[in-house]
């Protein structure tokens, strides 16, 4: 596949089946594995990889793309086999690869399921944006027949809450547009926060659709718990220190980034320390930030 | 060995109910001899099958006491020595982890239903091996008590507390110090921890919770136990105690939490039932109530939730632990799968 492929299939993969950038990535470097014409391990791992810059370098946030093409290049060498013919080593990946992107899809049942159970009767809920996680643990607890209350933030620039706010619609679910300028009035009538994550670093922290860590401090100074949903491929060993740590084309679109001048550009993400954040919801278990190193240790061993 | 007597949790059940049974060590030594007597006398034929047996255990202990924890724990456990026996034996390691969702085939997960001989006796041995542990807890415990504790100094605990009682005791042959002891309203069982303390030459004082705070500043270290640990690091203990942790956290003192390792449960605040209530007669006797009790709401909380920020450091019988470690310590002890039985 070209380039002009690469690009097309992972827009059309976003545009028409609602995933994350990261899922959409994986499902198209699969499809590149399949009809791909190379004859070594090498070379796959080597178009694998500027497959993967293709798909950073196009205006959809970098953070998850990053992470799930790591993990998926991780697997290929993982399940590389010596002695066995390639077109055999194509094969076997190819299998797994569906594998692990089924399990990956079934992650967000099991993520829907566990968060359900921390949205209790009379809960008022914060959320931030639109994050896919978060809308499937509430249409769950609404299955579930529990009644609660969901606040979103409008969330500038591109104000996708409004669109989350139609979906919640959609399920059914009584919700309520803020301003992002409202989270610290509406804080102390919250009983818990829960956002979505485009990454999770090695310290345990979050990247985030910008505004994230502003609500994650006014929740840690009024008490309420913050709790994240994110997938198990959205862990990366990313481990910043601070804002500036993060990779720019996590913060800007390739488009912006061409610009030069940054530091006038509004970021896209920011960066959530892990001591703001109560429990990570994944589909590898509930864990404590201390707990995802853990878990990144265990895959990169 | 083997007489009459069935194999039934219920005889341990009437005892808890009726309090004859309430040391947690007591519980968690007759849970394990429990345990013990179902994988050597009960009939089944491969792992899954006394799986299914001990579940169906967990299942009737959580419906007939809910509030306790501890043999269910423990049992728990057992099945996370059956799965890692069974591994063992198979030679295959089944870890929840990203590494395993890639390189493992989606079909040899989670199938315990082979035969496999030998499988009982090295559950019998394991086991055995657990029930040492589980004997020499509290004295394994009591023997890092020198290390946390030195002389003059004032130590604050609350209630009563078997594990802090031989904490205390075991450091008290070596050093001289003085221990405050709060006294726990309604039910006063600080008065007998004192006693005892007491009795031992250790320079006891007895305050009522009020005088928590105004003592606080003067104390160096809080030493407590509790009624179990939640997946988050954060307690369930004795009503009180949350105020405790937060005037300690004022004064920058440390709270240490001795406590064993199956008091520590897999499952997260949404889950507990913090409405647990005891009798209001001990708060206001029925005496005093004629007419005030159709006009008044008497509340007698069981427990107290601590947040894990106000843990400085858990002690079990491996050595002292920080709060954020208790998910490291969990998936050592319980098999994800157990976690929601």
């Amino acid at each position: 596949m070209d380039e002009a492929e690469i690009r097309a299939t992972f827009s059309k993969i976003i545009k028409t089946e609602d995933v994350s950038p990261g899922i959409a990535a994986i499902k198209t470097l699969m499809q590149m594995v399949k009809v791909s014409d190379v004859t070594t391990l090498q070379e796959l791992r080597k178009t694998m990889t500027i497959a993967t810059d293709y798909m950073r370098d196009m205006d959809y946030p970098a953070a998850s793309i990053s992470s799930s093409s790591e993990l998926l290049l991780r697997f290929i060498s993982l399940a590389s086999l010596d002695g066995v013919a390639f077109s055999e080593c194509k094969r076997i990946m190819i299998d797994r690869g569906q594998m692990f992107l089924k399990k990956l899809l079934d992650g967000r049942g099991k993520i829907a399921k566990s968060a359900s159970k921390f949205i209790l009767d009379g809960s008022r809920i914060l959320t931030h944006s639109r994050s896919r996680g978060v809308l499937y643990a509430l249409k769950e607890a609404m299955g579930q027949d529990k009644k609660f209350e969901v606040f979103v933030t409008h969330s500038a620039p591109d104000n996708s809450g409004e669109l989350m706010k139609k979906e919640l619609d959609k399920a059914g679910i009584p919700s309520t547009l803020i301003l992002d300028s409202a989270i610290g009035y509406i804080m102390e009538t919250i009983d818990f926060v829960m956002v979505g994550a485009e990454g999770v670093a090695e310290s345990g922290g979050i990247v985030n659709k910008i505004g994230t860590f502003t609500i994650a401090m006014c929740a840690k100074e009024m008490k309420k718990p913050f709790y994240v949903m994110a997938e198990s491929f959205k862990f990366s060993r990313l481990f910043p220190l601070g804002q500036s740590d993060l990779p720019l084309d996590y913060k800007y679109t390739s488009s912006v980034r061409k610009n030069m001048i940054l530091d006038k550009e509004d970021p896209l993400v920011d960066y959530t320390p892990p001591n703001y954040i109560t429990l990570l919801i994944t589909d590898i278990g509930i864990l404590t930030p201390s707990g995802v190193s853990d878990e990144l240790i265990k895959l990169y061993i | 060995m083997s007489e009459a007597v069935p194999i039934d949790f219920s005889y341990i059940i009437d005892e808890i109910r009726s309090g004859t049974l309430s040391q947690s060590n007591e519980v968690a030594l007759k849970t394990e001899e429990f345990v013990e007597r179902i994988i050597a006398e009960k009939d089944w034929k491969n792992a899954q099958e006394l799986m299914n047996l001990i579940k169906a255990e967990i299942k009737l202990i959580s419906e007939a006491l809910p509030l306790h924890t501890i043999s269910t724990n423990i049992l728990r456990h057992v099945l996370n020595i059956i799965r890692e026996e069974y591994d063992i034996g198979f030679k295959s390691h089944v870890e929840q982890s990203l590494h395993q969702m890639m390189t493992s085939d989606s079909d040899a997960m989670g199938d315990y239903s082979k035969m496999l001989d030998g499988l009982k006796t090295s559950i019998i041995d394991h086991l055995s091996e657990y029930k040492t542990e589980l004997e020499t807890s509290i004295d394994n415990i009591a023997a890092q008590a020198t290390d946390h504790i030195y002389t003059n100094e004032i130590i604050l605990t609350f209630g009563q507390s078997n594990t802090v009682e031989q904490f205390l005791k075991a450091a008290s042959r070596t050093h001289s110090f003085q221990v405050i002891v709060a006294e726990n309203a309604p039910s006063y069982n600080g008065h007998s921890m004192a006693v005892s303390l007491a009795n031992h030459n250790i320079q006891t004082t007895v305050i009522s919770d009020t005088a928590i705070f105004s003592v606080m500043s003067r104390v160096n270290k809080v030493i407590i136990g509790v009624h179990s640990v939640m997946a988050n690091g954060a307690l369930k203990t004795a009503c009180g105690v949350h105020a405790v942790a937060l005037a300690a956290k004022h004064y920058s003192v440390p709270v240490m939490v001795l406590t064993h390792l199956y008091k520590l449960s897999p499952t997260y605040v949404s889950s507990y039932s913090f409405d647990a209530c005891s009798s209001p007669a001990s708060v206001l006797p029925y005496s005093f109530a004629g007419d005030i009790v159709s006009r008044t709401n008497i509340i007698n909380p069981m427990f107290d939730y601590v947040p894990p920020e106000l843990v400085t450091l858990f002690i079990t019988y491996q050595g002292g632990n920080a709060p954020s470690y208790i998910y490291r310590l969990l998936s050592e002890l319980y098999h994800p799968d157990d976690h929601e039985l």
